[in-house]
């Protein structure tokens, strides 16, 4: 399978500060490529690099085959990016939003209106086309942000998180549209905070944290790297967060986060230390209201590898 | 080339759309207009309404003083009763009041003038033509008086006579040009300062997209950042250059200025000014963080410089310091280009105005550029 997208030694420094270090990857061609970070990892710098929005202080980047920064106006015209924010225009229609994006790419006449209105169709605004978006929902709203972005039919449509922020329905819909995008032969970038999204949708994944990424693979191969942890979660009645120190110096504790009324615990398999957890909670005088084993999922992995929520 | 001028089509369409912009662009333009229309239309052709009140009864020289009150110029006289004049001063209908008391003629006579009052309250801007011009009458009458010491009948032979001796005028009319050339220079004052304004907020559409994110949107389609702020730049010129010969035409056509110089030799000036507005805009823009930041800075740099530079007041009335420091900035230069074109000069011999025009577009432009080019976030912009 070829690559559509190659990171070689990608670093981005701002000044001192190192955003992206030493970066290497492959997006393949037909996949949907996940990219998981907390807050910071150097995410948005890479998209924004690879969008050419942001200079590359090191290393290289090519799509289908090409440097992005000899061959910008080719790179730009095979991404299609849906930003992590709504960027479209409140006061003009969703027709002339995705119309006006679209002739960006020099598409004019009858195939830019036949573009326009199948984006549209695509993300199921076909009917609210001469609609203001002032008068959307935050759904409609991220939909219309990616019509914007897939009118010009690009070759790789990078995805920034695009389901933030918005209810099942349109979350849904839009998890279908990326599929669709899929199989229509679109390689597709997603990031996102929600775990279950990337694991249902995304063919491939890399973890990315400190500007590095340290795990790359198929759910299964990440998953495979934990085979030997476990996650453990104990309800519990907390008004504030916990102290949670203790826990992490017991023997076979990998990490520890406290989401809400749940402590989530990574775990070797192979150390029973059950016991010791709870005794320390107990200890604590913290009120325990129930106790189970969860079978390793990409949120373990994640936890596992970086020590911190994806929502951190 | 061809996605600049996609987003020039959008940015006028767009604008055009909104009502805002109209009023913005077009109408506070010629509000300016109006306004300096009001200001000197009236100003040393206004008629002054005088109420009279005669308790001096049939005395001649009271009622020669009346008369020759009547027959000032831009006077209009009424004889009425105290209390009209009172309520008529009042309202508004009359401007200032002369009461001639009983006693007034017997004074005069006996040279030490006294017994007439005269009221306004619209102050001394109003009475003092009429009592300049009254005094001086009752002057030389009082002289009169003095001179004959109380001998009434040498003092109505030297009344007699003063009154009879003629003098043979012959007089030119000459046509009074000031009053033009203050309205249109205030005029172009006013469209001076709603072309730098217009220039800001053109501008602040580069601060707006950066606000709603479609700008990272734009920079990730062909479109260079470069070419983004040269189509921004390129729709402010159109706008600017659309807002100078609308206000021109408007001048010209409704309100009938003539400006005393053809209207197209004020175009080019004008047009290298709306230059340096729009390089001085983009400055703000580069080192504003957000719209209200751009806005702040603006109005802090557009309405003190205009002041400085006489677009609201003549510059003869300003402080010879005012009128120094006001050198240093690109409104004076464009004024003072259009009072010497109404004082006869050929736009060709004012070159050194323009390129010193010139001069400050080029030098707000490359501040502007040096600024944007230290943005290294593109968060920042370009």
């Amino acid at each position: 399978m070829s690559h559509v997208l190659e990171i070689r030694q990608l670093t981005k420094k701002f000044g001192d500060f190192v955003a992206v270090d030493n970066m290497s990857l492959n997006v393949r061609e037909g996949e949907i490529f996940g990219f998981l970070g907390a807050n910071g990892a150097g995410k948005s710098t890479t998209i924004n690099m690879i969008a050419s929005l942001l200079r590359v202080t090191k290393g290289e980047i090519t799509l289908l085959g090409k440097n992005i920064e000899k061959h910008s106006k080719f790179a730009k015209m095979n991404i299609g990016i849906v930003p992590q924010d709504i960027a479209i225009y409140e006061d003009m229609t969703a027709y002339e939003n995705v119309r006006f994006f679209a002739g960006l790419y020099g598409l004019r006449g009858p195939l830019l209106r036949e573009r326009t209105e199948e984006a549209l169709e695509f993300v199921g605004l076909g009917d609210k086309a001469t609609s203001f978006p002032k008068n959307f929902s935050g759904g409609m709203k991220r939909r219309l942000n990616i019509a914007c972005a897939i009118a010009h039919r690009p070759k790789l449509i990078i995805m920034d998180e695009p389901t933030v922020g918005i209810d099942p329905h349109s979350r849904n819909y839009i998890l279908n549209s990326v599929r669709k995008l899929n199989d229509m032969g679109c390689t597709i970038i997603y990031t996102s905070h929600y775990m279950e999204e990337v694991e249902e949708i995304c063919t491939r994944i890399a973890i990315v944290d400190h500007g590095k990424v340290i795990a790359e693979g198929t759910k299964e191969q990440l998953k495979a790297i934990i085979t030997d942890a476990k996650e453990i979660w104990i309800g519990v009645r907390a008004d504030e967060p916990l102290n949670l120190e203790a826990l992490k110096a017991i023997a076979g504790v990998n990490a520890v986060l406290q989401e809400e009324n749940t402590i989530k615990i990574v775990s070797k398999t192979e150390i029973n230390n059950l016991n010791q957890i709870i005794q320390q909670l107990i200890k604590d005088q913290v009120e325990i209201r129930s106790v189970e084993e969860q079978a390793p999922n990409l949120e373990t992995v994640f936890l596992t590898l970086t020590g911190r929520n994806l929502r951190d | 080339m061809s996605e600049m001028l996609w987003l020039i089509r959008k940015t006028l369409m767009e604008t055009f759309r909104s009502k805002k912009s109209w009023f913005t662009y077009l109408g506070l333009p010629i509000a300016g207009v109006l306004l300096s229309l009001t200001m000197y239309s009236n100003a040393g052709s206004g008629t002054i309404h005088v109420g009279i009140i005669n308790q001096d009864g049939d005395q001649v020289i009271t009622q020669d003083s009346i008369r020759f009150i009547e027959r000032l110029n831009h006077v209009e006289v009424t004889v009425v009763d105290e209390q009209t004049m009172r309520e008529q001063i009042v309202s508004g209908e009359l401007d200032s009041g002369i009461v001639f008391e009983p006693g007034y003629a017997a004074s005069v006579r006996e040279g030490a003038p006294a017994h007439l009052n005269i009221v306004s309250v619209k102050g001394e801007q109003v009475t003092a033509y009429v009592k300049a011009m009254l005094h001086s009458y009752i002057g030389n009458l009082a002289a009169i008086g003095k001179a004959v010491q109380a001998d009434e009948a040498k003092f109505t032979k030297l009344y007699a006579a003063y009154h009879e001796q003629s003098y043979k005028l012959s007089t030119v009319a000459l046509q009074n040009n000031s009053n033009v050339a203050r309205m249109t220079n205030q005029s172009i004052g006013f469209l001076i300062m709603f072309m730098m304004f217009s220039a800001v907020d053109m501008s602040e559409i580069i601060l707006k997209e950066k606000g709603n994110r479609t700008f990272l949107r734009l920079l990730s389609s062909p479109m260079s950042a470069r070419s983004y702020v040269f189509s921004n730049i390129i729709v402010s010129m159109f706008i600017l250059l659309l807002q100078i010969i609308v206000t021109l035409l408007v001048m010209k056509n409704v309100f009938g200025i003539d400006a005393g110089v053809p209207y197209s030799q004020m175009i080019l000036p004008l047009f290298v000014f709306a230059l340096g507005a729009i390089a001085l805009s983009l400055m703000t823009v580069a080192f504003a963080k957000s719209r209200a930041g751009a806005g702040a800075i603006s109005n802090l740099i557009i309405v003190p410089t205009c002041l400085l530079a006489g677009c609201f007041f003549p510059m003869e009335i300003m402080p010879v310091t005012v009128r120094n420091i006001s050198a240093f900035l690109p409104q004076h230069w464009l004024l003072d280009t259009v009072n010497k074109l109404q004082q006869g000069y050929s736009l060709g011999s004012l070159y050194l105005n323009i390129a010193i025009l010139l001069a400050f577009a080029t030098v707000f432009a490359l501040i502007a550029i040096y600024r944007f080019g230290r943005n290294n976030d593109s968060r920042q912009f370009v």
